[in-house]
């Protein structure tokens, strides 16, 4: 019971800070103006299952295709889209968060109530996923609704960009979170974020890698280094081909981010309680 | 069964190391101190003598390089063992996007408040500490005397059993500073043991029973405010105490301290001095030196940190 009490304290202090800081509202707004330009740009006339015209922009783009795998593909592509864009969003927003309270005279007094340094950094943790967790249901059912609404068409596979962004952010907030406790320092940890969101780009082209290297050994590197580090390329490009049915294909990148988000967690957790405040 | 002591400590000792200089400080030095349930205590020392290290160690914020502190004999690492305590700390940062009523709300919570429990306690603290009209107002608002009223209310959200006050009087007028110590003596009398760290040598001779000075990191005197104030009295400094005379003469001493080997007795007497140095001499003690001393906390505190 007093778990319950202590964690949810955690998660709404949490909540108010992003509120404070104008976190929630920013990506609230940023969401909400987003979805305005999806209900505005796009008008779609439906007849009897095919679509007569599709205007952007107030251009005519396509006629007469199927409105299902119209709506799929357009959906493949929003889902991505979505991906990176709460990805960038949530990560600006959330470094900040776990780095606070590490601040000199807010640190002492949390670590003098009878909570276990693992219970206060967790809290904060799962705060802070739920913060972007809101945003990106919003964002995700939003521009489900819309193009439902305009197509008749509701793909529910489309929904699995909320489960894909909120995995890859949980395990990105995990080196954020770790960076934060060595360094607190916000700017270093979305720095670190970033980073490793450009590494997974880069490390994920695997096959160029294998023609382009010489040696065998900076060969077994590469593929060592995209074990090691998370995938979010390769889970943004699972979600789309998820959303435009060509299935989810081996489940290798979720299983090795979580293992990297689960030792980041781990070595957060260890250093913190080490750490003399 | 009830502990004796809210605090004990047995040889507590803090060395910093720093990595790149490989230099160490060590702010605690082998600090072994008591502080008896119910009463209320002050730690004094000069800047850097460890005063806040050794407040930290007891709150779990720092590990001790080598010995322990307990609290109502529980080991301060173990989390339950923070549950009686009420802490507030010197420089505090409370989140200035809470207001007073949510910040202790918050503070409540984590320390395993319920819900109903909190509603009904947190108007009455702070009706306490005079901020009843200011509790929906957010503490960026609140002046550094303010913050500290409802920091004190913060720390008696829970109803502690022992309260550990981090300079408490820090940017609080005559008045507000009055107002504290009679809400810190109403405490006292129902049995809460308060601590205070601070720098106010008139405020914890005012307040405080008991006070221990750290001087570089060791306990340099501890004794009763009432007889290391008590008039006259006489210092008696002598080396190679044997162990059980040590003993005796401590109980008969106002206070006590030991610093390289060098035992010091404060007594309120002549009498009682002059039959120390009898059982010193009897007992092969070797004597440094007998002096009168004077008789404010501020004179034994200086004369304490000097010598």
């Amino acid at each position: 019971m007093t778990a319950l009490i202590v964690g949810a304290a955690l998660i709404r202090d949490t909540f108010r800070e992003a509120f404070a800081r104008k976190v929630f509202w920013g990506l609230f707004g940023l969401s909400t103006a987003l979805l305005l330009f999806f209900t505005f740009i796009m008008r779609i006339d439906v007849v009897q299952g095919a679509t007569a015209t599709v205007e952007l922009f107030g251009q005519s783009v396509e006629k007469s295709i199927d409105v299902a795998r119209f709506v799929r593909r357009i959906h493949g592509a929003i889902s991505s889209f979505l991906y990176v864009w709460m990805m960038f969003l949530a990560l600006f927003a959330s470094a900040g968060l776990i780095a606070a309270i590490f601040e000199p005279g807010r640190i002492e007094l949390l670590l003098s109530k009878p909570v276990s340094r693992a219970g206060i950094l967790m809290g904060r943790y799962v705060g802070n996923l739920l913060v972007v967790a809101l945003n990106t249901c919003y964002l995700v059912l939003g521009v489900w609704l819309i193009f439902g609404l305009k197509t008749g068409v509701w793909h529910s596979a489309f929904l699995g960009a909320i489960v894909a962004t909120l995995f890859i952010f949980a395990v990105l907030l995990s080196a954020i979170t770790l960076v934060a406790v060595l360094s607190q320092s916000a700017a270093l940890a979305t720095m670190v974020a970033f980073g490793l969101m450009i590494l997974s780009a880069i490390l994920a082209q695997r096959s160029l890698a294998e023609r382009l290297l010489s040696s065998e050994w900076s060969r077994a590197l590469w593929r060592t280094l995209y074990w090691i580090f998370p995938k979010v390329f390769d889970i943004g490009k699972m979600n789309m081909d998820f959303v435009q049915g060509k299935g989810l294909g081996a489940a290798d990148p979720i299983w090795s981010s979580a293992v990297f988000a689960v030792v980041m967690l781990v070595l957060s957790v260890y250093s913190f309680s080490k750490r003399n405040f | 069964m009830l502990a004796d002591n809210a605090i004990e400590t047995d040889g507590l000792t803090k060395i910093f190391r720093s990595l790149w200089r490989r230099r160490e400080v060590c702010a605690l030095d082998h600090v072994s101190l008591q502080v008896p349930r119910g009463t209320t205590f002050g730690l004094l020392g000069p800047n850097g003598a460890g005063k806040t290290t050794f407040v930290k160690t007891l709150l779990s914020c720092v590990h001790p390089t080598e010995g322990g502190a307990r609290v109502f004999g529980h080991d301060v690492w173990e989390t339950g063992a923070r549950r009686p305590i009420g802490y507030l700390p010197e420089n505090h940062r409370f989140p200035t996007y809470l207001t007073g009523a949510s910040m202790l709300d918050f503070y409540g919570a984590l320390s395993g408040m319920d819900a109903g429990a909190r509603r009904r306690r947190v108007p009455e603290l702070l009706e306490l500490v005079d901020l009843a009209r200011w509790g929906d107002v957010r503490l960026g608002k609140y002046s550094k005397g303010m913050l500290q009223r409802v920091g004190l209310a913060q720390a008696l959200m829970h109803s502690p059993e022992l309260l550990v006050l981090d300079e408490p009087s820090d940017g609080v007028d005559p008045v507000g500073r009055r107002h504290i110590r009679e809400i810190l003596h109403s405490l006292e009398e129902i049995g809460v043991t308060i601590f205070i760290n601070s720098h106010l040598l008139v405020e914890v001779e005012l307040f405080c029973r008991e006070v221990a000075i750290l001087h570089r990191g060791k306990v340099a005197l501890v004794g009763k405010v009432k007889d290391l104030t008590a008039g006259k009295g006489y210092r008696l400094s002598a080396a190679s105490v044997p162990d059980n005379l040590a003993a005796k003469l401590k109980e008969a001493a106002a206070a006590t301290a030991s610093n390289h080997g060098l035992m010091e007795f404060q007594f309120a007497d002549r009498e009682q001095v002059n039959r120390a140095i009898d059982d010193l001499r009897a007992g092969g003690a070797e004597i440094e030196s007998v002096a009168p001393t004077t008789s404010t906390l501020e004179e034994v505190f200086f004369r304490t940190v000097q010598s």
